[in-house]
């Protein structure tokens, strides 16, 4: 058992400051993904738990599924996606695709609105996604099968398997997805506007995660991860263009061991990876291939005195070889960076954090990138409690091989982002019995300099190009609610944000000054609900996603939508073991609607589960 | 340093993707005009859109209310979309032919209310139309292309019927045809990959011959004398330099040119060939009178008197160092002479029209309108 209090005296020490992700974030917004909606959600991917849950916008491409995560009126490359506490975020394009995982594999998500550069390496402008393999606490044995059956030829099975021993645990696991996706759809680009099925969305995907722990001694632990996706998907054309049979073929393959040491000194942590991302794209004018390798090291010590501070330094090393057909030539480049965490809480009421990290580019010159953050509990009164943080945050994006190596448009020119981000807000919690109400209010402003954006400039390539100065703005506003009344657990999640982005500088002519930016919706609007009765669940989410503008002139836009989906669980248990049984239907509505533009999405779907557990 | 040609017929294919100069006299009948929105005394402005996105355009610019209405198409045909590429709008009797490059087809509206009424589907990579008469039409198309090479093979030039709108024939051209144009029942048509004017006869529609010219030929016009003016861009050579930088050598390039050529005996009277190397002369537009031939070399505006056996040595309209696509649309308002140019200021941005005093080339005013415009029709 030893080796189990030496666990949970590890957990402690670093409990005694929150949740993990929390830790050095003092100050900012950090959200952890409900665990329930996570486990019952488990046939959706990342993307959808993104989509309904958090205030992120996913710019996708289309029925297809392609998801891109952007925070906080910026653009995808300025969100960075952290696995198991390292940045994974594919150098050539600097964006990570949301669809490629489902929930079963990622034991838990957490995510930091909000720069956080200091922490979170190139991209954190925005804000950071991080995910985190599943870690076995209960010892023994369990497995979980899954098969849904979907509207427009969707097939879903995912099955996974744990043991956990007093040494060594080990968890395994793998999906597969198959969607036709030919749903019907008025297509609007033809005289008349004939109904039409959709022929070019076509999804294969399939994916493995394995993860072994094992605890070499009392102080000791070896981890290794493991991550394995592939996914064929056809892209379907815009209404009114020729159909030109795009179809995007992508493979990741990301491997990682992590040594975790404790001694007098603190916790000290290394890590290593290796990963493999490679995208084909073709279509009836274009084979393009993207094939980079990436190794990784990032080696952490921490030192946390009683309860009063804690110091994190550590340095992070990236070797990226990139064979990209679009270059013309293998493209090699070296990142380091140092970065210093700390943690201090001079009271029980207040923490304060203050980080730094500075990059190293050949090439560039990437400025240090700090944080500064407080989190006062200003008010604690009965059942009430108040919390007031802010937080300022530098952030930096080295340019991605693409923006600067891609043939035509590449721009070798082209100079590397910065960011600036001030934020502040309240926190008030309420506890009644089992009632409990978490409400947050949060302003920010976001400068950031040099902003990339890809522009068409000619009919046949694009090219990215430098913004001077581009601000974002905004408010977010969530709450939840949740008791348990009886039989009944209830819990009702609502989120609002305002998010203005806007150029406010640029280096040559001026009229695209302060006019949104294009595809970032102003409002955003959430509401969920989960109610479960006994052996009874049902999910509720409805997002509303207001007008977005198609261009940098404001001149054209996209109405705003409205979507309910729904689910409905049933647990059956027989003996020691559960079946789950499901419905889920999305886009419940039936609303016609497009997130990019004159890309139909499909209408009301409903699917069917059966889940197998086994505890 | 290494030459490089594999990107250039791309990046020839994507200075050739605008120009678009639609010149019509359609105003002799003000008394007693057609019925319409946009029959009035105006100008409609074609806009290419970003390719892939279907967000080609049709704006219209009102005399009398001095203003412009952008997205005239959806205004009138929503939720229909024009397509992806408006790469040319031509106007045949009351019907308004728009060719959509990226769409394969042509969408034909009434010219007067703009309403949708049929297509010309079946067209691959449609580039131009040219009408012969109500019944008759012409759509040259690029045919091909090789990924791998970024070669095109022969294009074709497909004949519409204009009362069915469907293709009754097929005639196979030289490379990447472009611009055509018809004159004296024959139908030239620029073979841009290549060196060659094809000519057709319309009553037979077969081939009658061919005129060979400079590298290049991607716009035409008609002068006063019954002379045809065909422009051609040389041969532009892209270059690496130390920094793996791309750059067109201008030592390796061939210039451009005018040609004259003989309507009757079909042949090359004379040839125009610029001094400097690298640019590519084009969207060759005549005035009312046509005596007087516009065109864009080097983005800046110049203008050819017909009578004349030299090139102009100054250019008339000159920006100075100014954005690459300032020029992406030419035309000459019968009436006034007033130069019209489709200003690109990208292709995630609306566009503007810049117009120009025909006689000192000084901008006048300007209006903005869609996503790259690149063709006008003066109402």
């Amino acid at each position: 058992m030893a080796q189990q209090d030496t666990t949970l005296y590890h957990l402690r020490t670093v409990e005694v400051f929150g949740k993990p992700a929390e830790v050095f974030a003092s100050g900012s917004r950090v959200t952890t993904l409900d665990s329930t909606f996570l486990r019952t959600y488990t046939a959706g991917s990342i993307a959808d738990a993104l989509q309904s849950r958090t205030p992120v916008f996913l710019k996708t491409n289309g029925p297809s599924g392609i998801a891109i995560p952007a925070f906080r009126g910026t653009s995808p490359t300025h969100t960075a996606v952290l696995w198991n506490g390292l940045n994974i975020s594919q150098p050539a394009l600097g964006q990570n695709d949301m669809s490629l995982l489902p929930l079963n594999s990622i034991g838990s998500i957490a995510v930091q609105h909000g720069a956080a550069g200091a922490t979170y390496g190139s991209g954190a402008i925005g804000g950071a996604i991080l995910l985190n393999s599943p870690t076995q606490l209960e010892p023994g044995f369990g497995a979980d099968v899954l098969q849904e059956v979907g509207s427009f030829g969707r097939y879903f099975s995912s099955a996974s398997a744990r043991y956990s021993g007093r040494k060594v645990s080990v968890g395994l696991g793998g999906y597969y997805l198959a969607a036709e996706n030919d749903f019907s759809f008025r297509d609007y680009g033809r005289i008349g506007g004939p109904t039409r099925q959709q022929d070019q969305a076509q999804v294969a995907q399939h994916g493995f995660t394995q993860d072994v722990s094992w605890q070499l001694s009392d102080n000791t632990r070896l981890a290794l991860h493991g991550w394995y996706t592939h996914a064929d998907r056809e892209v379907p054309p815009s209404l009114g263009a020729a159909n030109t049979n795009a179809e995007q073929v992508d493979r990741n393959l990301r491997l990682m061991t992590e040594l975790n040491h404790s001694s007098n000194w603190g916790e000290t942590s290394v890590k290593a990876a290796v990963f493999n991302d490679y995208l084909l794209f073709t279509d009836n004018n274009n084979h393009s291939t993207t094939d980079i390798n990436t190794y990784q090291v990032q080696a952490e010590q921490t030192y946390t005195y009683a309860r009063r501070w804690s110091l994190r330094g550590g340095l992070n090393l990236q070797h990226f070889e990139a064979d990209v057909q679009g270059y013309g030539r293998q493209v090699k480049e070296d990142r380091a960076s140092a970065f210093l965490l700390f943690r201090y809480d001079p009271s029980k009421r207040l923490d304060l954090s203050l980080n730094l990290r500075q990059a190293f580019v050949k090439g560039y010159n990437p400025a240090p990138a700090p944080t500064l953050g407080a989190n006062w509990l200003m008010l604690q009164h009965d059942q009430h409690q108040l919390n007031l943080k802010g937080n300022v945050s530098g952030s930096y994006r080295v340019t991605t091989l693409n923006e600067r190596f891609w043939q035509p448009g590449g721009n070798p020119d082209i100079k590397p982002e910065q960011g600036w981000s001030y934020e502040t807000g309240l926190r008030h919690r309420y506890t009644l019995g089992t009632l409990q109400l978490e409400s947050e209010l949060y302003v920010y402003r976001m400068l950031v300099d040099n902003w990339i954006q890809w522009m068409p400039v000619t009919s046949s390539y694009w090219s990215p190009r430098n913004l001077q100065k581009v601000r974002s703005q905004g408010i977010e506003l969530s709450s939840r609610a949740s008791t348990t009344l009886g039989d009944w657990q209830l819990a009702a999640t609502g989120a609002y944000t305002y998010t203005a982005s806007e150029q406010v500088k640029a280096y040559e002519g001026n009229q695209e000054l302060n006019s949104q930016l294009a595809h970032v919706p102003l409002h955003k609007a959430q509401l969920g609900a989960d109610l479960t009765f006994r052996t009874w669940t049902l999910l509720g989410n409805l997002t509303h996603t207001g007008l977005r503008y198609t261009d940098n002139s404001n001149a054209s836009s996209l109405p705003g939508y409205t979507l309910l989906s729904l689910a409905l669980h049933k647990k059956i248990t027989l003996g020691q073991y559960q079946f789950i049984a499901s419905v889920r239907s999305d886009n419940v509505t039936d609303r016609a609607y497009t997130v990019l533009e004159n890309m139909p999405m499909p209408p009301r779907s409903l699917a069917v589960g059966l889940r197998f557990v086994i505890p | 340093m290494k030459k490089i040609t594999r990107f250039r017929s791309y990046l020839l294919s994507a200075a050739f993707a605008f120009g678009a100069v639609v010149f019509t006299s359609c105003s002799d009948d003000t008394n007693n005009g057609p019925a319409g929105e946009y029959a009035r005394n105006g100008v409609l402005i074609s806009n290419e859109g970003a390719m892939t996105y279907s967000n080609a355009s049709v704006s219209f610019y009102s005399h009398d209310s001095k203003s412009v209405e952008n997205e005239s198409f959806k205004k009138v045909n929503a939720p229909l979309v024009l397509g992806d590429v408006l790469q040319h709008m031509a106007q045949q009797g009351d019907r308004l032919y728009l060719v959509m490059n990226n769409s394969g087809k042509v969408v034909v509206t009434n010219a007067n209310t703009l309403k949708a009424e049929s297509e010309i589907a079946g067209l691959e990579a449609p580039r131009y139309f040219a009408a012969l008469n109500d019944d008759k039409g012409y759509v040259t198309e690029w045919l091909g292309y090789d990924p791998a090479t970024y070669a095109y093979s022969n294009g074709r030039v497909a004949v519409v019927d204009l009362k069915t709108n469907t293709v009754t024939k097929t005639i196979t051209v030289g490379v990447k045809p472009e611009q055509l144009l018809i004159a004296a029942g024959k139908l030239y048509v620029t073979n841009s990959g290549g060196n060659t004017v094809t000519v057709i006869n319309t009553a037979t529609d077969a081939i009658e011959t061919s005129i060979t010219v400079n590298d290049g030929p991607n716009s035409l016009a008609l002068d006063r004398n019954n002379t045809l003016w065909v422009s051609s861009s040389g041969i532009e050579v892209w270059d690496v330099d130390e920094d793996d930088n791309w750059f067109v050598s201008e030592e390796k390039s061939t210039p451009g040119s005018l040609a004259k050529i003989n309507t009757t005996s079909n042949s090359v009277m004379s040839t125009l060939t610029f001094s400097q190397n690298a640019p590519a002369p084009g969207k060759l537009t005549p005035n009312l009178n046509g005596d007087k031939l516009y065109y864009v070399f080097n983005n800046k505006v110049w203008v050819q008197d017909v009578n004349a056996t030299t090139l102009a040595t100054k250019p008339l309209i000159d920006r100075g160092t100014y954005v690459a696509y300032g020029f992406n649309g030419l035309g000459i308002e019968p009436a006034s002479g007033t130069i019209y140019a489709g200003k690109a200021t990208d292709y995630a941005s609306n566009g503007w029209v810049v117009r120009y005093n025909p006689q000192s080339g000084a901008a006048v005013d300007s209006f903005r309108v869609g996503i790259a415009p690149n063709g006008f029709l003066f109402r």
